[in-house]
């Protein structure tokens, strides 16, 4: 009996330990992102050359009510009652929107373009339907945005958002109507405040054209968007920074851009860059250049290769006979000692693959349900421009910049695979730890957009050049442990990049930003 | 997928196969000062699988294999106290596609049992069991990797009536499994339909049911059980594509298992067939094992 209490007694405490571990905490930690004022306001912006505008007159704001007149007396009043007292999801919603309104809008194209990122399923018939743009919310869902079509959704949200900002800005410096709290020391504010006049609010002009280019490039979102962009406004009023008139101005501003940003967008080629009736004479290029073996889908059933004709869509920083002129020499021949030494170092990876070559494949892998590697570079270059502080208007500069570099990559590197239609190593017997892209394999998208992406951040800040390469290269070889291509689809990959980024390098440099 | 499914067959504890061989899940006990030494075998595999609640197939995947090869010793530190504890070397392979098997060793295991009440052929037991991962391998690349790289620990309450006669017994449980966050290669990912910025990922903690009714006789044993294991949240794995370790991982198993040990030396076999799940594959699986028993009284 004795015995008997005291298996009870160890029970009971092994049963008392058990309850404290199980109520172990088991919160995630993110990075957070905080508000700050700009390091430097970038007065002259409104004079940066822009993308699809030829000036900032191309939009029109009116002119705003002085801050002594009766109306805008009547927005400070209201502005001080909508900020005087925060709920705690308001104050939520005033600490997310202040870390900034390009950061925020870029992050949230990433989220949706790794929810969107998944190929079609294969039909019963083993067909893979189409997404259908009429119809987003239907499985397959659209769009597959995967990486060609994420660069091109980055690049125009990018574009949007920084030509918005430079008219804005124009504009702000026309107006220079002060910021409601230096009006009226009274207004509370719960972020930092800038000499940055306030009409036409930043955030308004980026909330506006980041939505407008969002729900076209992801139609099945327009709730999700809907919600943002109240949530941003109305979060600018709760925090006391902005009075409506500065966000209807914003706003206005934001659609009239986003409209001609969208109107490039419908015609540079994407409506066609699935234009499968293409392949059969890009194989006849491919063999009359002497190639043995063409690349074939790995999948079954076999899965039509992923947008063969991205390749003609319009690059941003070039025209299309330089897109030509960037296009990589041949690959190696099949039965050359340079291809066989190429698989052969897969093969042994195939074999021997080490754990610290299964993290970099895996690190650096952003396929199927990730933001993709345009994704990653992005979210790269907002930390770094989040953490330079930079102004509204330059952490825009510095993503169109490199969104469009990361784009042009994607149209370069489309072009490379499809005019040289090489096979995967997969075709030659060997397995991946990452999972196979569905085109050919010369040359490696990841090595491409990666020397882009470097390349330019490596420009805008050049203290921070050699890790950025650093990255860029550890991208490059992830895809050779990852096995998924030979060590010379990334070597020529990264070099093909890196003129890719030279372009957009020299478009930063003349843009009159004198950065 | 299969991986996840031993995990989930022993509420994330011990291997799966293993876990039925002799075990945290009955009233058997080793006497006092015994030591018995199972060396084990297991094989699963599944050509269908429940993609959220879609039972598909997958033509890059074809038939999908985990076997698995453990070391399982089980210790009477008394009459009324074991200790078990398991350590596996599993590896994972497709008939089609071109995924990279995985291998390597997984997690070890220990469990605590103890009789905490007898009355006749009834007994209530309390076990207690926890895990680490001793291998580092890869928890992400599902349904290729071999585990998810949680530490466990679970609570378990086991009762038993077992007639004297016959050795006819029935046995239920019920446990409860902590799972602790894993960190993966990736800095991103997507889970409850949002993406996180992090390496950390929150897994699922478990819970797991099961009957059995079996004789239990001098030198052999015969069972038929159904268990129920299933995560306590998660999500669901997204139209085509691949599962994560934030699945809510669920299935109901149903199977044999069997032994004989004549002397100091016996064999067990089980059997398990999934017959309904969520977010994992429709395995059939099998294991067998040798037994040694090594008598530390004398």
């Amino acid at each position: 009996m004795k015995n008997t209490y005291k298996i009870l007694a160890i029970g009971s405490l092994i049963a008392g330990l058990s309850v404290s571990i199980i109520s172990c905490d088991k919160s995630i930690s993110e990075p957070q992102r905080v508000g700050y004022t700009p390091a430097n306001v970038d007065e002259k912006a409104g004079s940066w050359k822009t993308y699809v505008l030829t000036s900032p007159t191309d939009v029109t704001v009116a002119a705003p009510k002085a801050t002594s007149s009766a109306e805008y007396q009547a927005e400070l009043t209201d502005l001080k009652s909508k900020s005087a007292s925060l709920t705690q999801e308001q104050q939520e919603a005033v600490v997310y929107w202040g870390a900034g309104a390009v950061y925020r809008w870029n992050e949230i194209a990433r989220e949706l373009a790794a929810r969107y990122n998944i190929p079609p399923a294969s039909t019963p018939d083993g067909k893979y339907p189409v997404p259908d743009a009429a119809n987003p919310l239907a499985d397959p869902k659209f769009p597959f945005a995967n990486p060609p079509y994420a660069a091109r959704a980055l690049a125009y949200l990018s574009v949007a958002q920084y030509d918005a900002l430079v008219a804005a800005w124009n504009y702000k410096y026309q107006f220079k109507r002060s910021a409601p709290s230096k009006v009226d020391a009274t207004v509370r504010v719960a972020l930092p405040t800038s000499t940055i006049p306030t009409y036409p609010s930043e955030d308004a002009v980026v909330a506006a054209a980041s939505y407008v280019v969002l729900k076209a490039m992801f139609p099945g979102e327009v709730p999700f968007l809907d919600a943002k962009l109240a949530e941003h406004q109305n979060s600018r009023l709760w925090a006391g920074m902005n009075v409506q008139s500065d966000l209807t101005a914003g706003a206005d501003l934001g659609n009239q851009v986003a409209a001609k940003v969208m109107a490039r967008a419908k015609t540079d080629g994407m409506s066609a860059a699935n234009n499968q009736a293409l392949t059969a004479g890009m194989i006849e290029v491919a063999k009359a250049q002497g190639l043995t073996e063409v690349w074939v889908s790995q999948e079954s059933p076999l899965r039509p290769p992923m947008l063969p004709n991205y390749g003609a869509v319009t690059p941003w920083n070039f025209d299309a006979a330089t897109k030509v002129k960037l296009r990589p020499g041949p690959p190696p021949a099949l039965n050359s000692a340079e291809f066989t030494k190429a698989l052969d170092e897969l093969k042994e990876i195939n074999k021997n693959q080490t754990r610290e070559q299964a993290r970099i494949a895996n690190y650096w892998a952003d396929g199927a349900g990730t933001y993709t590697p345009p994704g990653h570079w992005l979210r790269t270059a907002a930390n770094a421009a989040s953490e330079a502080k930079y102004s509204e208007v330059r952490m825009a500069r510095t993503l169109a910049l490199v969104g469009t570099s990361l784009m042009d990559a994607g149209i370069c590197c489309w072009d490379t695979k499809y005019y040289y239609y090489y096979p995967r190593p997969q075709q030659f017997g060997v397995k991946t730890s990452v999972g196979l892209p569905n085109f050919p394999s010369y040359t490696s998208g990841h090595s491409t957009f990666s020397a882009a992406a470097a390349t330019v951040l490596g420009s805008i800040f050049p203290d921070r050049a050699n890790e950025f390469w650093a990255q860029a290269q550890e991208a490059s070889n992830s895809r050779i442990y990852g096995m998924i291509h030979y060590r010379f689809d990334c070597t020529v990959g990264l070099e093909c990049g890196k003129n890719i980024g030279t372009y957009a390098v020299n478009r930063g440099k003349a843009d009159g930003s004198g950065l | 997928m299969k991986t996840i499914l031993k995990c989930l067959a022993v509420a994330g504890l011990l291997a799966p196969f293993v876990a039925k061989a002799q075990m945290p899940n009955d009233a058997i006990y080793m006497g006092k000062k015994q030591l018995c030494v199972a060396g084990m075998y297991g094989y699963s595999s599944w050509n269908q699988y429940w993609e959220n609640t879609l039972k598909r197939e997958n033509f890059n995947i074809g038939t999908h294999t985990t076997q698995s090869i453990m070391v399982m010793p089980a210790y009477g530190i008394s009459n009324r106290v074991n200790v078990i504890l398991s350590l596996p070397y599993v590896w994972t392979s497709t008939s089609a596609g071109n995924l990279m098997g995985q291998h390597g060793i997984q997690d070890l295991s220990a469990w605590l049992k103890l009789k905490m009440v007898k009355a006749g052929g009834f007994s209530l037991n309390a076990i207690v069991g926890g895990s680490v991962p001793i291998g580092n391998y890869v928890p992400s690349f599902l349904p290729m990797s071999i585990g998810l790289q949680c530490r466990t620990f679970t609570g378990r309450l086991l009762a038993s009536y077992k007639e004297p006669k016959t050795g006819l017994y029935l046995t239920a449980h019920g446990s409860y499994g902590w799972r602790s966050n894993i960190k993966i290669d990736q800095n991103s990912y997507q889970a409850d339909d949002r993406v996180y910025n992090t390496d950390q990922v929150r897994v699922p903690n478990t819970y797991d049911a099961a009957v059995r009714l079996g004789v239990l006789r001098k030198g052999w044993q015969t069972e038929v059980w159904a268990e129920r294991s299933s995560c306590l949240s998660g999500d669901n794995i997204r139209r085509n594509d691949m599962p994560f370790p934030t699945n809510n991982m669920q299935a109901t198993t149903v199977g044999w298992y069997g032994k004989v040990q004549p002397r100091n030396i016996g064999v067990n076999a089980r059997v398990g067939y999934v017959v309904d799940g969520m977010n994992v594959g429709q395995s059939t699986s099998y294991m067998v094992g040798l037994l040694y028993q090594i008598n530390f009284n004398k």
